[in-house]
C-alpha cells in the first residue's frame, strides 16, 4: 500500500531540486573509468583472445542472435568505447555518447557468457542510467559550447538512481554471503587466501584459519551495511576509509582487475553537495576558460505531472527489476551454487570456487559406437573452464558438438559412418569450493534431447553435502 | 603478485596486525618454495643434465654407427635411444619455462611419425628438419622408425644418405637439449621464488602443465589408439614407438614419472622431498592424497600385468586395454579438478578481470 504519506516520501526523493555537482564529478569519473577500462581492455589483447580467436560463442537465452564482427572488425566496438568514454568525461555529444558506450559495451558483453562477470554486468546498468541524467549540465564541453543547458541544481532522482544502483550492487552480495559455506566453513576464501602462504611476513596468517573467518564476516558484513554508513553524515568518513580498504585488499589479493577501483571512485558519489562543489572549484581552477558563469537555467524543476507520474513509473519499474531479478534463484529447487539457476546477474561476487572436469561423446545413434571429444578444438580454455561447471553452457556445447558432427562421415581403418543425428553425451565431475568431486552431469543423458530454457535442469546430478 | 603489491599489503597488514600473535597450527607445515625448489634442484634440472647424457651417448653410438653401420653398433644406439626417451618421460612434463619457450616438447616427442616425410627428405638428402614440415619427421620418434622399421639396418648400411639423417636428427636434439640446459640455469631462481598465485606463476604453470601432460598420456599412449577418439576403431598407426614395440615401457616410465613429481621424490635417488603430496596433506586433504598416488600405483601394476606389447594387447585382449584406459581416466578429475582446486590454482590459462 502506498500511503500519501509514502507518495510524498517517494516524490521528494526523485524530484526534490538538489545540487547537480555530485552528478558531474561522477560523470567524469565514470567516463576516465570506462577509458581507462577500455583501453586496457584492448592493451590486454583481450579482444583478439575473447572475441576474434574462438570459434564458438555461448550467447545469452534470447540473445544468441547477437554474433560477433568479422575478424578484426571487433576492435570497432571498442574504437567506439574509447572515443565515447573520453566524450563522456569530457562532456561532449553527451547524450550520444552515453548511447554509443551503453550499446558497444554492451553488444560485446551480450556475446559470451564464458566471460560474464558481476562487474561488467555492473558497467552496462551504469552506462544504461547514464544516458538518463543530465551529466553534462556543467563543467563540460557541451554546456560550454551552449551555455543554455547549463543547470545549477537537478531534480534528486538523476543521483539517487545512481546510488541505488551501487546499493543494489553491496546489499545483494552481501545477502549472497549469507550461506553456511561463507560464513561456517570460510569458503572459498579457504582456499583463496592459503595460496598467498608465501607473501613475507604475513604468508602464516593469510592461512590462519581465523583469518579467513575473520574475512568472511567482515566482507559479509560490509557489503550488506556499507551503504547505510555511507549514507549517513555522521560516519561517512570512516565508512569511506572502510571502503578503500577493503576493495584495495581484495584488489591485492584477487585477480579482479579494474573493479576496486570502479567501487572506490564511484562510492564518492554518496558524499555531500558541498564536497563535489569543492572538487569542482578546484577543476575549474584548472580549466579557467569554462569558469564564465552565465546564469544557470532554472527550468530543471517544471516538470509536467505527466512526466513526473512517467518518470516515477519507469524508476519504478527499474528498481522493481532489479530487486527481484537476483531473487529468482528462488524459484527453482536445489542447491544453487551447483545447479546455477538464477545465478548470473545477481552481484553474487567471488563467491564460490567451481572446478570441473568434463568428458564429451559423440554417439553414431545406428550403430551405438562413441567417441570422446577433445574440447579443446572447439573451445578455449576459458570457455572450457566455465564451460564445466554450467550447465546451460554443457547443453550449448552438445549442441555446438552436434552440428558440427551432424551429416559428417568419417572414416577410420577403411569403415566409414555417418552421423545422421548424432547424440551428444557428457560425463561431468565438479568440485564445489573444494569438496572432492562429484559426479555432475551422467552420461546416460542425450544432452541434444534437452532443451535450454529457463526450466529447472532436472539432468544435473543432486548435489550432496 | 607483483612488488608494488607485496609492499602495500606488507605496509597494509603490518599496520592491521602488529599486536596480533601468530597461531600456532596443528597440521604438517607447507612452503610452495620449497617444493619449487625441490623440484627444480631435484627432479627437472637433473632429468635434463640425465637427458643431456643419454643424447650425447646417443650421438656417439650414431656416429659409430654411421661409421662402421655393424648390427652391433644398431644395437648400441638402440638401447642408447631407448634410455634417452625413458628419461624423455620426465623431462616432457615441465613445458613451461625454457621448455616451452623452445617448443622443446614437440620437437622432441612429436609422434606418430611421418614416414613418408622422413623417407622424402632422405631420398633427397636435402631437408631443414627446424621447418614446420618435417615437425612430424624429428624428434625421438623418428628414430623408432629409422632403428626398428624393417631393413633399418640395410638402409643405413645401403644408404649414406640415411645415417645422414639420422646424425641430423640427434644433432637437432643435443642441440636443442643444450639451449634449454642452459636456459634452466638462469630460470632456476626465478621459477623457485615464483610462489604466487596468479595463471603466470611457476606453481600455477607447474601444476597445469603437469595435469596437461598427464591427460596428453592418457590420450596420446593408450586413448587414440584404442580407438576412443575414432568410434572404438582401433588405430594402430597412433601408437608411440609402434615399430620398437616399448610403447608398454614408456607409458610405465610417463606414469612412475608423474607420481615421482606429484610426491616430489629425487629423479636420481628416488629420495623424498616436497610435493604436492606434503601440500594436501597439509590442507588436511590426506584422503584425496591416498586416491591419487594410489591410482598411480594401481596403473602402474596395471601396465606391469601386460605381458606383450601394446599393439598385441589391443588385438588380444581388448578387454584389459579398456580397463587401463578407464583407470587412466578416473585419475583425471582427482588430479584436475579436486587437487587443483584445493591448491587455489587457477587452471584457466588467461589473465582475467575475474569476479
Amino acid at each position: 500500500m502506498v500511503t500519501s504519506h509514502n507518495k510524498n516520501g517517494i516524490s521528494k526523493a526523485l524530484f526534490k531540486s538538489v545540487n547537480i555537482a555530485p552528478l558531474i564529478i561522477f560523470r567524469i569519473i565514470f567516463g576516465a573509468l570506462l577509458l581507462y577500462g577500455s583501453i586496457r581492455f584492448v592493451a590486454k589483447g583481450w579482444v583478439n583472445s575473447l572475441y576474434i580467436e574462438p570459434d564458438h560463442y555461448f550467447g545469452y537465452l534470447g540473445f544468441e542472435w547477437i554474433k560477433p564482427l568479422s575478424g578484426e572488425w571487433m576492435y570497432l566496438p571498442f574504437v567506439l568505447m574509447i572515443v565515447a568514454a573520453l566524450f563522456i568525461l569530457v562532456g561532449f555529444k553527451y547524450r550520444v555518447a552515453a548511447i554509443t558506450y551503453f550499446l558497444a559495451f554492451t553488444y560485446v558483453e551480450l556475446l559470451d557468457k564464458s566471460n560474464y562477470l558481476n562487474h561488467y554486468y555492473f558497467v552496462s546498468l551504469m552506462s544504461f542510467l547514464m544516458i538518463w541524467v543530465p551529466a553534462n549540465r556543467q563543467f563540460s564541453i557541451d554546456a560550454y559550447l551552449r551555455p543554455s543547458i547549463r543547470w545549477k541544481r537537478s531534480p534528486a532522482w538523476t543521483i539517487n538512481i545512481l546510488k541505488f544502483q551501487l546499493a543494489v550492487v553491496y546489499v545483494f552480495a552481501g545477502i549472497a554471503k549469507l550461506n553456511s559455506d561463507w560464513l561456517f566453513e570460510a569458503l572459498p576464501l579457504k582456499i583463496w587466501l592459503q595460496a598467498h602462504h608465501n607473501v613475507p611476513l604475513f604468508g602464516s596468517l593469510l592461512e590462519a584459519e581465523w583469518v579467513a573467518y575473520f574475512f568472511s564476516w567482515f566482507g559479509c558484513i560490509y557489503d550488506l551495511f556499507i551503504v547505510f554508513f555511507l549514507l549517513s553524515k555522521r560516519t561517512r568518513p570512516i565508512a569511506y576509509v572502510a571502503v578503500i580498504v577493503f576493495h584495495f585488499v581484495t584488489w591485492l589479493l584477487f585477480p579482479i582487475g579494474v573493479f576496486p577501483w570502479v567501487m572506490i571512485f564511484s562510492t564518492l558519489i554518496f558524499f555531500s553537495a558541498n564536497f563535489h562543489e569543492k572538487i569542482l572549484h578546484i577543476l575549474r581552477s584548472f580549466f579557467s576558460s569554462f569558469s564564465a558563469r552565465p546564469p544557470f537555467n532554472p527550468s530543471v524543476l517544471r516538470y509536467s505531472s505527466f512526466s513526473r507520474k512517467m518518470i516515477t513509473f519507469l524508476i519504478g519499474t527499474y528498481v522493481f527489476i532489479q530487486i527481484v531479478v537476483p531473487f529468482r534463484y528462488v524459484l527453482y529447487p536445489g542447491n544453487l551454487f551447483w545447479n546455477e539457476e538464477g545465478f548470473r546477474f545477481s552481484w553474487r561476487v567471488m563467491l564460490m570456487h567451481k572446478e570441473g572436469y568434463a568428458t564429451f561423446y559423440v554417439e553414431d545413434r545406428s550403430t551405438g559406437r562413441m567417441s570422446e571429444i577433445q574440447n579443446l578444438d572447439y573451445l578455449t580454455e576459458t570457455q572450457e573452464d566455465q564451460m564445466a561447471t554450467q550447465p546451460d553452457m554443457i547443453l550449448q556445447f552438445a549442441d555446438i558438438i552436434h552440428d558440427k558432427y551432424k551429416g559428417k562421415t568419417v572414416t577410420y581403418q577403411g569403415q566409414s559412418f555417418t552421423f545422421e543425428d548424432p547424440a551428444v553425451r557428457a560425463e561431468i565431475y565438479v568440485s564445489l569450493n573444494g569438496r572432492p568431486s562429484q559426479l555432475f552431469v551422467s552420461k546416460e543423458h542425450d544432452l541434444t534431447a534437452l532443451k535450454y530454457d529457463l526450466r529447472h535442469r532436472n539432468w544435473i546430478e543432486p548435489f550432496k553435502d | 603478485m607483483n612488488w608494488s603489491k607485496l609492499i602495500w599489503i606488507t605496509a597494509l597488514l603490518g599496520v592491521a596486525l602488529s599486536s596480533c600473535k601468530k597461531d600456532d597450527d596443528d597440521t604438517e607445515d607447507f612452503d610452495k618454495a620449497a617444493l619449487l625448489s625441490n623440484l627444480s634442484g631435484n627432479i627437472i634440472v637433473p632429468s635434463l643434465n640425465q637427458f643431456e647424457s643419454d643424447l650425447n651417448v646417443l650421438s656417439t653410438a650414431v656416429a659409430d654407427l654411421s661409421q662402421n653401420s655393424s648390427a652391433q653398433d644398431l644395437e648400441t644406439a638402440r638401447d642408447a635411444w631407448k634410455n634417452a626417451y625413458l628419461t624423455w618421460q620426465t623431462v616432457k612434463i615441465f613445458d613451461f619455462g625454457p621448455i616451452r619457450d623452445n617448443a622443446f616438447k614437440s620437437a622432441t616427442g612429436t609422434y606418430p611419425v611421418d614416414t613418408t616425410d622422413i623417407n622424402g627428405n632422405i631420398a633427397s638428402g636435402s631437408y631443414t628438419l627446424g621447418t614446420a614440415a618435417n615437425a612430424d619427421a624429428i624428434g625421438l620418434p623418428s628414430l623408432d622408425y629409422l632403428f626398428y622399421r624393417a631393413g633399418a639396418l640395410d638402409s643405413i648400411q645401403s644408404n649414406p644418405n640415411c645415417s645422414a639423417y639420422i646424425t641430423d636428427v640427434v644433432n637437432k636434439m643435443v642441440n636443442e637439449t643444450n639451449v634449454v640446459v642452459n636456459g634452466w640455469s638462469t630460470y632456476q631462481a626465478t621459477f623457485n621464488t615464483s610462489t604466487g598465485t596468479s595463471s603466470t606463476s611457476g606453481f600455477s604453470l607447474f601444476i597445469n602443465e603437469f595435469n596437461r601432460d598427464y591427460e596428453l598420456a592418457k590420450n596420446a599412449k593408450v586413448g587414440i589408439p584404442l580407438g576412443k577418439q575414432s568410434l572404438d576403431i582401433q588405430m594402430p598407426e597412433f601408437i608411440e614407438a609402434r615399430y620398437s614395440g616399448i610403447s608398454f615401457d614408456l607409458l610405465r616410465e610417463s606414469m612412475v614419472a608423474l607420481q615421482k613429481v606429484y610426491n616430489g621424490n629425487s629423479f636420481s635417488t628416488g629420495a623424498a622431498g616436497v610435493g604436492c603430496d606434503d601440500y594436501l596433506l597439509h590442507l588436511e586433504r590426506s584422503s584425496l592424497n591416498n586416491t591419487i598416488d594410489g591410482n598411480f600405483s594401481q596403473i602402474i601394476s596395471t601396465v606391469d600385468g601386460f605381458s606383450t606389447t601394446f599393439e598385441n594387447a589391443m588385438q588380444e585382449d581388448v578387454q584389459a586395454c579398456n580397463d587401463l584406459y578407464l583407470q587412466l581416466q578416473q585419475q583425471v578429475v582427482n588430479i584436475k579438478t579436486d587437487m587443483t582446486s584445493a591448491f587455489g590454482v587457477l587452471i584457466t590459462y588467461q589473465d582475467n578481470d575475474g569476479d
